[in-house]
């Protein structure tokens, strides 16, 4: 059905499926670089794509603590798979980011800062849970006193088209954290995927003028029912739970606890969940100098507070033991986190959990921690 | 592109990350065998003339190749000529410093963190009781009062040291006890030819008359001796809110982003350095923390 | 030297004289005497036998113990209302086990330590009192001796074995 109105923001519509390649065309069209979840090597990743047919049709997930395995649904869809190690932190907060370059010139140096320009990137299927920890980064990274000068740069031009999660894997617990799988807001575009249309909710001017002239028919009551309930039947069927209930006090309540040595005895200090985690943002800052000294490049990389030298501090560790680091990850991000920036700096993903070799559960910790206190 | 709106926020701001300024070392002195002072001044006359920074602050010090160290500002805030620098050399970057030379240039970014409440403690007996490298962060608080004499009630300095030979700045005791500041020094290990204090900092406490309700605490040092300090103070009923605490972190960035320097809720190069001890208390005691 | 009044007068400026009842100030008076001690004077050596209990009333006074290669090592100076030699008053009495010369000027009260004992046995409401006191500086004296031990302000990369 051919139609030539733009649909208004926050009125949600039906495309066939095909039709949203026209979507991605025009994003492309636009100067947009479309990064969405891709198979590779038996994993998903997330990288540029050119059109639908490099998503993950056809796959959804299995995740436990220490496992994730792509697998072949009955049901085909596109956006069913639940995403791997990588996040879209690594887009807009690069592993790795050139600073500057200097070059010795005389007794002093000269500078040159590496350009801050970056492709202007669309984001195809981001979940709820990660549209959350895109805010949480906002927070930390644009903040009113001090916005980091690449992440600005990276964020300020991204196009997200965001998806209702309908198939949570094993270790998910976003519904807990009160942010999934309905995806509430921030989105340039919602997608929710029934079996013979996607619906789409418009949520930028940018997004109305992209539809302008596409065919699609406004969703029926009846596709948004059935997107309801799948939305319900998702929120009902995640793998973990998480009671946040005084959760910032509980866990500052009991630094001391003996639980903190215990955990240290099976965690290796690997710094996976660190790495894997889209709301972990401490990085560090290291120089190259070439042999001859007369140039030297600083460069910003991701950091974790598991690395014994994260709080290294003349002469000596202030977080020497395992059980202190782990401490520190789980205390910040179910405890300080909230004073530093108003939320927990969990948003339920369950990434630490599936991508932890030592099968560590955020989830049984803090159950474990509440139980010893009652 | 530019009609295009997306839903992301957008902050203008155009400064690059870690970009430092250039200053050069115009002096150095040489404190104790592995303690020097570097005075800076920045290669820019403008940027020199725009800096300003208040005592208790920090700067973060750029050596090529090695990297950056916040270094505490240990010289007298209302100089606005030059800029110091104590520094001991206890790792990568501060021993590349302690490798250059006059006229040679670092990078400087600054001034970073809390300063000590100068302004608030005005009318106030004040005590301060430092050891070490504790001394560098208060010297400017000193000067300030120095400056300012009338304003301040009875100021009594504490410093301690390891021995006679590391004890900083001893040249200048006699100067601040002449503007009326009672400059009480000791040693933890004495010998023949001192003549001062042999004990601990935080012990001497019981020597001083101290007016609970109207003195202001101010210390730095190494953390156990912090520790005991205001275990002393607290014995001695002074109200949390007038004990002052400058720590130490590792830092990266100075503003409160790269996340290493967190203690608790704080990141320390913003939140910090100095903090009112009632802020500190729930997290001061709790181990490896 | 000092009479009785002169050194009870003394003794009432140091703050925990004045817990006591009038009857027992009266009674330390009686076995105490005022010293004067010039720079450099040695008041007692390392093995002489523990005869005061000191208080010091003006100047400082070094704590030493002489190790050989290392020369007499200052571990500790008592300043004014401080008291030093308190082993003296403790059941097993040995022999000095640090000796104490003046570092300046000073003027010190000794308490004759074997009659403190006596007097302290005979009136136990004193002893109590004397010995709680003494308490308090055998615990400020040991924290010192462990704040030393932790030498707090080594250069921490030495201290690591780097």
């Amino acid at each position: 059905m051919a139609n030539n109105r733009r649909p208004e923001i926050g009125s949600t519509i039906a495309i066939q499926k095909p039709v949203f390649n026209i979507i991605l065309r025009r994003l492309q069209e636009n100067g947009y670089q479309i990064i969405g979840p891709r198979v590779k090597n038996e994993t998903l990743v997330y990288g540029s794509i050119e059109n639908m047919d490099e998503l993950p049709y056809g796959y959804i997930t299995e995740q436990k603590a220490g496992a994730f395995r792509l697998i072949q649904a009955d049901h085909k869809h596109y956006f069913d798979a639940i995403p791997g190690a990588q996040s879209w932190k690594q887009f807009l907060f690069p592993p790795c980011v050139d600073l500057f370059t200097l070059r010795k010139n005389g007794n002093g140096w000269e500078i040159s800062n590496s350009k801050l320009d970056s492709p202007s990137y669309a984001f195809i299927g981001v979940r709820a849970c990660e549209l959350a920890a895109i805010q949480i980064q906002d927070n930390i990274f644009m903040r009113p006193d001090f916005a980091d000068p690449t992440y600005r740069e990276r964020r300020q031009r991204v196009f997200i088209v965001s998806v209702n999660c309908l198939a949570p894997a094993g270790t998910c617990f976003c519904a807990s954290m009160g942010n999934g799988p309905r995806v509430k807001d921030g989105y340039d575009l919602n997608l929710t995927e029934l079996d013979d249309v996607f619906l789409l909710t418009v949520g930028s001017e940018l997004a109305r003028s992209l539809l302008d002239g596409i065919e699609y028919e406004d969703a029926s009551a009846f596709m948004l029912t059935t997107a309801e309930r799948s939305i319900e039947r998702a929120a009902q069927q995640m793998g973990r739970t998480l009671d946040t209930n005084d959760l910032p006090e509980l866990v500052l309540k009991n630094l001391d606890s003996p639980h903190w040595k215990e955990i240290g005895e099976r965690c290796l200090s690997c710094g996976n969940c660190t790495q894997v985690c889209p709301t972990c943002f401490c990085w560090d800052a290291v120089d190259q100098m070439s042999l001859d000294g007369k140039t030297t490049s600083r460069t910003r990389v991701w950091d974790s507070c598991f690395n014994p030298g994260y709080s290294y501090l003349a002469g000596g560790n202030t977080r020497p033991t395992i059980s202190s680091r782990y401490r520190q990850w789980l205390s910040h991000k179910l405890g300080t986190w909230k004073e530093q920036y108003g939320t927990l700096g969990c948003v339920g993903c369950g990434r630490c959990i599936t991508w932890c070799p030592a099968e560590i559960d955020l989830t049984e910790e803090i159950a474990a921690l509440r139980k010893e206190t009652r | 592109m530019a009609a295009l709106q997306t839903t992301a926020i957008s902050i203008s701001q155009t400064n690059h990350l870690l970009e430092p300024n250039w200053a050069e070392i115009t002096a150095i002195t040489n404190e104790t065998s592995d303690v020097s002072t570097y005075w800076l001044k920045f290669v820019d006359p403008s940027m020199q003339a725009g800096y300003s920074f208040k005592p208790g602050q920090f700067n973060m010090i750029y050596v090529p190749g090695f990297g950056e160290s916040a270094i505490s500002i240990s010289s007298d805030s209302e100089d606005r000529d030059k800029i110091g620098h104590t520094i001991r050399f206890v790792g990568n970057v501060t021993r590349a410093i302690s490798r250059l030379k006059i006229g040679d240039i670092v990078g400087l970014r600054g001034p970073f963190g809390s300063p000590w409440p100068v302004q608030e403690m005005e009318g106030k007996d004040i005590f301060i009781a430092c050891g070490g490298i504790g001394l560098p962060p208060l010297r400017p608080v000193i000067y300030h009062i120095m400056h300012h004499r009338e304003k301040y009630g009875k100021v009594t300095l504490l410093y301690g040291a390891r021995t006679s030979g590391d004890l900083m700045y001893p040249t200048e005791y006699d100067e601040w006890r002449k503007a009326d500041i009672d400059a009480q020094i000791t040693v933890d290990r004495g010998d023949a030819n001192w003549s001062g204090r042999v004990g601990v900092v935080p012990m001497w406490f019981y020597q001083f008359r101290l007016d609970a309700r109207n003195t202001a605490v101010l210390t730095c040092g190494p953390e156990i001796m912090i520790r005991f300090v205001i275990y002393e103070a607290l014995a001695r009923r002074i109200p949390l809110e007038n004990i002052f605490v400058s720590l130490e972190r590792n830092m990266k960035c100075g503003q409160g982003s790269c996340g290493h320097c967190q203690l608790g809720p704080y990141f320390v190069c913003k939140d910090g350095p100095v903090f009112r001890f009632d802020a500190l208390q729930p997290y001061f005691n709790v181990e490896e923390f | 030297m000092g009479t009785p009044d002169e050194i009870s007068m003394e003794l009432q400026k140091i703050s925990w004289f004045r817990e006591l009842e009038p009857k027992h100030l009266k009674k330390i008076a009686a076995i105490s005497h005022l010293r004067k001690v010039r720079a450099d004077e040695v008041l007692f050596r390392e093995g002489d036998s523990e005869d005061n209990l000191y208080i010091v009333v003006e100047g400082r006074i070094a704590l030493n113990i002489f190790v050989p290669h290392r020369g007499k090592v200052r571990i500790y100076t008592a300043e004014p209302l401080d008291v030093f030699g308190w082993s003296s008053v403790t059941p097993s009495v040995r022999q000095r086990t640090a000796g104490a010369t003046a570092v300046i000027d000073s003027l010190v009260i000794g308490i004759n330590a074997e009659k403190l004992r006596q007097a302290c046995d005979e009136d136990h409401d004193l002893g109590y009192v004397v010995m709680r006191r003494l308490a308090n500086i055998v615990a400020s004296r040991l924290l010192v001796t462990r704040l030393q031990l932790l030498d707090m302000f080594a250069n921490p990369e030495s201290q690591n074995g780097k």
